[in-house]
């Protein structure tokens, strides 16, 4: 039977045909998961696989990434086609960039992207963004003064043309980061799993026109965003919380305008950039604006274009939310992770029902040095307690709003020369209330290393506690201590055999009064 | 008249049903029986099962050789939350790993999510001074006086079961056993788990989680377990009993009861084997098994006969299909994947207008809407009536009557809300159900790093055979394959199981590290202590075959693949081997080597079973007859044609070995229909399965 292109679209084709992408791009995200070297993609998700159509509006995201890439691979795509012009690229073209305003945020994200071809046309574009093993520079920590330290920069550029790898491009990149094998290995999966989304498209491309599917799915997302935003009384609401920051604190000032079914937020009146690697480029605070208000609103409407296009955001050029060149920004997650406790605040007002209180993002320990005889690089991170709502008490040590699990003392004994004294929950350091915030992590390691480590830890509300709403106390600030005595986060340690290291995480917000 | 054989005979429990079955050998004539699953005492439901099939065989032969057991009990205790008050024993410093958990949510912008429970409350957690580092020396030994402390704790305690798990035990068990040893002399009565023989396997929150739910579940399966091997005693007093495990194996109900956590996906496992033997006997060694009933819906990957076997495993999860809601099992299990919800999966109307089926479902209670019971949402059983799919004269061979106006109703609000026809919308449900069924299994097979059209698709389940040819097309399969007596194909599995049993233990180490000495002594241990199993489990060692398996990575990755050599003489010999099958199993995953990485070993495997007979079977009352049976013409929906036309209807019970028929064309049978809506070639094969060869994609 030969097969016709449908194009009118009821609501059982629709679904229908949508899910056979989606459930492609996810075939395609297990595949990379699988082969990935990066910790952080295994573990943490800290990954995106997207199907955009030929101008680079999303179809299908992988259903596992965590919040970060909402709404920016197809945003890269789009960069990409400004350098490199659809009309320009051919097939076996691949394209990558860690450009942090071109991609995701921060420099330690490399994208992919791929034309795929039907008949002579392009028709779609595969892409992949996933966090790497390493990107050469500093180790990632807040401290850093700008994008130079932070490690190898990848712009716009051509990473295979016509089938054909550019093997000067790959010979500088592995001779700028740490484990070469690890960080070209985890690129070719990418390419690999651009390629194996292009094969497994192929064949419905004679059934699916990737146009007018993409065209139904934008308008009836953007139709059901409107409506959970016309659900919320008309008004400006503002929401200010702050960051530890470094000699003084950073302010995070959301303004939030709903007016008919438009929300759009603006971040006038937060702090000036800093020269710190805590900077968050438009495209990250996009990400995680929107993730506030699809939290928040509509858990379920897909990710993509259309549900998008209702929210919009906004930030002066030079402020923290848009900062210039060369801005460091590999600790973007830091204040990007505060803009929803900020958005939540403004919105709670109105949405007492849904409302919820402070909570903390992750905490995390990076070391690096030789045991052995041997290298190692290890990295673990760790959560906190969470706000309560007006239906439960917050969780306690629970990712958010990120997506980081820990890694097992089992395994991270393996990885690197430690010894984990404790990982408990520290109790009773979640805000008092009617419920009450969830409690943070208490995590002590000693070094066992038989040479000096290097060490740096990325602390995360441990000046500015995270504030209860409606009555609730605010939960306890973290700490960090070595053999001890307070130290530093911000700045990089050498830690010696039998040295402790003690860090602990915030609790959350309570939820009235108790 | 008086047959000579013997008879042996599977009894599964499931949540509605407990289904039996006893086959002659030789010859393989099947008896079935079923009747309500017993809730408060299960072990009723066996006996009731096992009384009928002893009537029905009487004239044939009394002479049982054999009962093999499958239960859903274990799943059951763990969902609702039933087993033991349980303690648990845990390094200084690890207390809330229970708690704790991996700190992940697994759904992203669900703001309320609901995270599973432990099952250890925390009240009930005692933290011992001792620690190995991670090649499993001694770092802070475990005092005398500290057991004694421990011990003085426990005594206060109000618990049944107790578990245990320290750091690093998958190296080092020395610790875990000083401490069930004190357990075992100073509180004779309390069932004590140790995480280094339940799972020898590195990463502690998942094998406390692990021990923990063995500790749970012991006491009560102890007693199930002997309770029923008493009552089967009475009943064929020759006869042993033996127990499917998860991983598709049998063994004895001494094992059983040390280590009841194996039993986990002991009933599902059935219906994967029941698939495999089916497959055996039309020499096809790629296959997706695939069983849908009521419920829910599981797909299998089987390569060479032998099913996949994954190593972790999730179970009791707080939101259905989600992974990650559950708590963490670390046992060796067939590697069924749940990708629907089964008949009663309940189609609704999304946020984005567009129409959805499940994951809520109807369950048994109210049903499907045409159940008659009060159900009113629209389910998959619904739209297989609406579409002439199933008789509403013959659901479970006329016991129960379908109600088509109710279907009909149910249907039509969805219709209008989505301003379609009835007719669309009962298509538009079947069809979204089989199109979910199908992306779970692509991504499923994908993980594998297969390729869905090089497979057949084998059904089992009372829905299994309806949908088996639609999720066949839309995953590009030919080929497909019913089993005889698919209502109750975990019991045809259970009788087809080989003996089985897996040890396993964590050391990782890089290939060129390995002290083959010491893993060749470890070796020698486990293969003499898996031989006892084997032996009790009533095992001829003479046709146990041995495996060695490894889990291996690159070093720095985060998954593992799983290699498997036949015995062979453990030493630095085989080093290439291992290296050689590690390599082409990881290109079958990934497609391609890492160059420069460095290949490592994170645990060891010993697997031993039988050799894998093929069973043939044939019903056992005289139901075929000489010329197939045609019940006459029914009007189905045919998708292809988008309209409803009439087809043939046949009794499946007359149709004998060596008959050919072709699609479109419908095949019923008590419990089960075969819908063919396509073109196709349908041949009954020798052992009478019904092979579907599909000519329309």
């Amino acid at each position: 039977m030969k097969k016709q292109i449908v194009t009118k679209l009821d609501p059982i084709s629709l679904e229908i045909q949508w899910k056979r992408l989606v459930s492609m791009v996810d075939e395609a995200s297990a595949a990379f998961v699988r082969t990935s070297f990066s910790v952080l993609v295994r573990e943490a998700n800290d990954f995106a696989v997207v199907l955009t159509d030929a101008q680079g509006r999303s179809i299908a995201q992988s259903i596992l990434s965590i919040p970060s890439f909402i709404g920016t691979l197809p945003a890269t795509v789009k960069h990409f086609l400004q350098k490199f012009p659809a009309s320009t690229l051919k097939p076996g073209d691949v394209m990558i960039t860690n450009d942090p305003w071109m991609g995701t945020g921060h420099i330690h994200d490399v994208n992919i992207a791929m034309p795929i071809f039907h008949k002579g046309k392009i028709v779609a574009y595969a892409a992949v963004v996933s966090h790497m093993p390493d990107i050469g520079g500093r180790i990632r920590n807040a401290g850093i003064r700008d994008i130079y330290e932070e490690g190898l920069q990848i712009p716009r550029m051509k990473l295979i043309r016509a089938g054909k790898p550019d093997q000067n491009l790959l010979d500088m990149i592995g001779q700028n980061v740490r484990v070469p094998e690890q960080t070209l290995g985890d690129i070719w999966a990418q390419v690999a799993a651009c390629k194996m989304l292009e094969e497994r498209l192929n064949p419905l491309l004679s059934e699916i026109d990737i146009e007018s599917l993409g065209a139904e799915i934008r308008r009836r997302s953007e139709r059901a965003m409107k409506s959970a935003i016309r659900a919320v009384p008309d008004g400006v609401y503002h929401g200010r919380t702050q960051h530890d920051g470094f000699e003084e604190p950073i302010i995070i000032n959301a303004t939030v305008t709903v007016k008919g079914d438009k929300l759009s937020i603006d971040y006038t009146g937060s702090s000036a950039q800093v020269p710190r690697a805590v900077n968050v480029v438009p495209i990250y605070c996009f990400a995680y604006s929107a993730f506030a208000v699809k939290a928040l609103l509509c858990p379920d409407v897909p990710n993509n274009e259309g549900s998008f296009t209702p929210i919009t955001t906004s930030a002066p050029l030079g402020s923290i939310f848009n900062p210039t060149y060369p801005a460091a920004s590999g600790g973007r997650g830091m204040i990007g992770h505060m803009m929803v406790p900020a958005i939540m605040m403004a919105l709670a007002k109105v949405l007492p029902e849904r409302a919820l209180a402070e909570g903390s993002s992750n905490s995390s320990i990076t070391v690096t040095g030789e045991h052995r005889g041997r290298p190692y690089a290890a990295v673990n991170f760790m959560n906190a307690g969470q706000g309560a709502t007006k239906h439960r008490d917050g969780f306690t040590m629970l990712s958010f709003p990120s997506n980081l699990s820990n890694t097992p003392i089992e395994v991270f004994e393996q990885m690197a020369p430690l010894r984990v004294i404790e990982r408990a929950i520290r109790r009773g350091s979640g805000g008092k209330g009617k419920n009450k915030g969830g409690d943070g992590l208490r995590f002590e390691v000693e070094v066992v290393a038989d040479t000096p480590m290097m060490a740096s830890m990325i602390m995360t509300r441990y000046k500015t506690a995270p504030q209860g709403i409606f009555g609730g106390a605010a939960g306890k600030v973290g700490g960090l201590t070595l053999n001890g005595k307070a130290i530093n986060p911000a700045d990089h340690w050498v830690l010696n055999k039998g040295d402790r290291v003690v860090m602990e995480t915030a609790g959350g917000g309570g939820f009235g009064a108790a | 008249m008086k047959a000579k054989g013997t008879i042996r005979i599977a009894v599964d429990i499931g949540g509605t049903f407990t289904d039996g079955l006893a086959v002659l050998t030789p010859g393989g004539r099947i008896w079935v029986a079923k009747t309500l699953t017993t809730p408060r005492d299960p072990g009723e439901a066996v006996t009731t099962v096992m009384a009928d099939l002893l009537r029905q065989v009487a004239g044939v032969s009394p002479n049982v050789t054999e009962v093999v057991h499958g239960t859903t009990l274990v799943t059951n205790t763990l969902i609702e939350r039933k087993g033991a008050k349980t303690g648990l024993i845990v390094t200084q410093g690890t207390r809330d790993v229970l708690t704790i958990g991996r700190e992940i949510r697994y759904e992203l912008y669900d703001l309320n999510l609901e995270i599973p429970q432990p099952l250890v409350d925390e009240s009930k957690r005692l933290e011992a001074i001792e620690r190995m580092d991670v090649e499993g020396q001694v770092v802070q030994p475990l005092a005398q006086a500290e057991i004694d402390r421990l011990m003085n704790a426990l005594q206060g305690m109000d618990v049944e079961a107790i578990g245990v798990c320290f750091l690093h035990a998958y190296v080092n068990e020395a610790h875990e056993q000083q401490v069930e040893a004190a357990i075992h002399k100073r509180f004779p009565k309390l069932a004590v788990s140790i995480s280094s023989n339940i799972a020898r396997e590195i990463r502690e929150y998942e094998r406390m989680s692990t021990v923990a739910a063995n500790a749970y579940v012991q006491p009560l399966m102890a007693e199930y377990l002997n309770r029923l091997d008493t009552r089967v005693h009475e009943l064929a007093p020759k006869a042993p009993l033996r127990i499917m495990v998860s991983s598709g194996g049998f063994t004895s109900g001494k094992a059983a009861a040390e280590t009841p956590i194996l039993l986990l996906e002991s009933g599902p496992a059935g219906g994967v084997l029941s698939a495999l033997n089916t497959a055996r006997n039309c020499g096809i060694d790629q296959i997706l098994a695939f069983d849908m009933g009521g419920t829910t819906a599981k797909a299998c990957v089987a390569v060479g006969g032998e099913p996949l076997v994954s190593h972790s495993f999730e179970c009791a999860r707080v939101a259905r299909f989600k992974r990650g809601s559950g708590l963490p099992i670390l046992i060796p299990s067939i590697d069924l994947i749940e990708i629907g919800a089964g008949g009663g999966s309940v189609a609704h109307v999304n946020d984005l207008g567009l129409l959805n089926v499940g994951p809520e479902s109807s369950g048994a209670d109210p049903g499907p809407a045409c159940y008659g019971q009060g159900g009113t949402g629209a389910t998959v059983t619904d739209a297989d009536l609406v579409l002439g799919y199933l008789n509403a004269d013959n659901f479970l061979g006329g016991a129960m009557k379908l109600r088509r106006d109710l279907a009909e109703a149910a249907l039509g609000r969805l219709a209008a809300k989505l301003k379609l026809t009835t007719t669309d919308v009962a298509w538009g449900i079947c069809n979204i159900v089989n199109e979910n069924m199908a992306a779970a299994a692509r991504i499923h097979i994908a993980e594998k790093g297969h390729d869905p059209r090089d497979f057949a698709m084998v059904a089992t389940g009372g829905a299994g055979p309806v949908h088996v040819v639609e999720v066949a097309r839309k995953l590009q399969i030919p080929r497909v394959l019913a089993t005889i007596a698919a209502g109750a194909g975990s019991c045809l599995g259970l009788l087809a199981a080989p003996a089985r049993v897996d040890r396993a233990w964590s050391q990782p180490c890089l290939m060129k590290d390995i002290a083959w000495k010491q893993i060749a002594t470890a070796y020698e241990g486990m293969r003499s202590d898996a031989e006892a199993e084997l032996k009790s489990a009533g095992a001829d060692q003479k046709i146990i075959k041995w495996y060695i398996g490894a889990e291996m990575r690159y070093a720095g990755q985060g998954h593992n693949v799983s290699v498997s050599l036949p015995w062979r003489n453990v030493s630095k010999a085989m080093a290439p081997a291992l290296l050689q099958a590690f390599e082409t199993n990881y290109r079958q995953l990934y497609g391609h080597l890492v160059p420069g990485a460095a290949a490592q070993v994170i645990t060891w495997r010993l697997t031993g079973r039988s050799v894998v007979k093929s069973h043939k079977f044939t019903w056992g009352d005289t139901r075929a007859s000489s010329k197939p049976v045609l019940r006459g013409k029914r009007d189905i929906y045919l998708p292809l044609k988008k309209k409803y036309m009439p087809v043939p209807v046949y009794e499946r019970y007359s149709l004998k070995p060596g008959t050919r028929l072709t699609g479109p064309v419908v095949l019923e049978e008590r419990e089960s229909t075969l819908v063919v809506p396509v073109k196709a070639d349908l041949h009954i094969l020798p052992d009478y399965t019904v092979s579907v060869t599909i000519k329309e994609f």
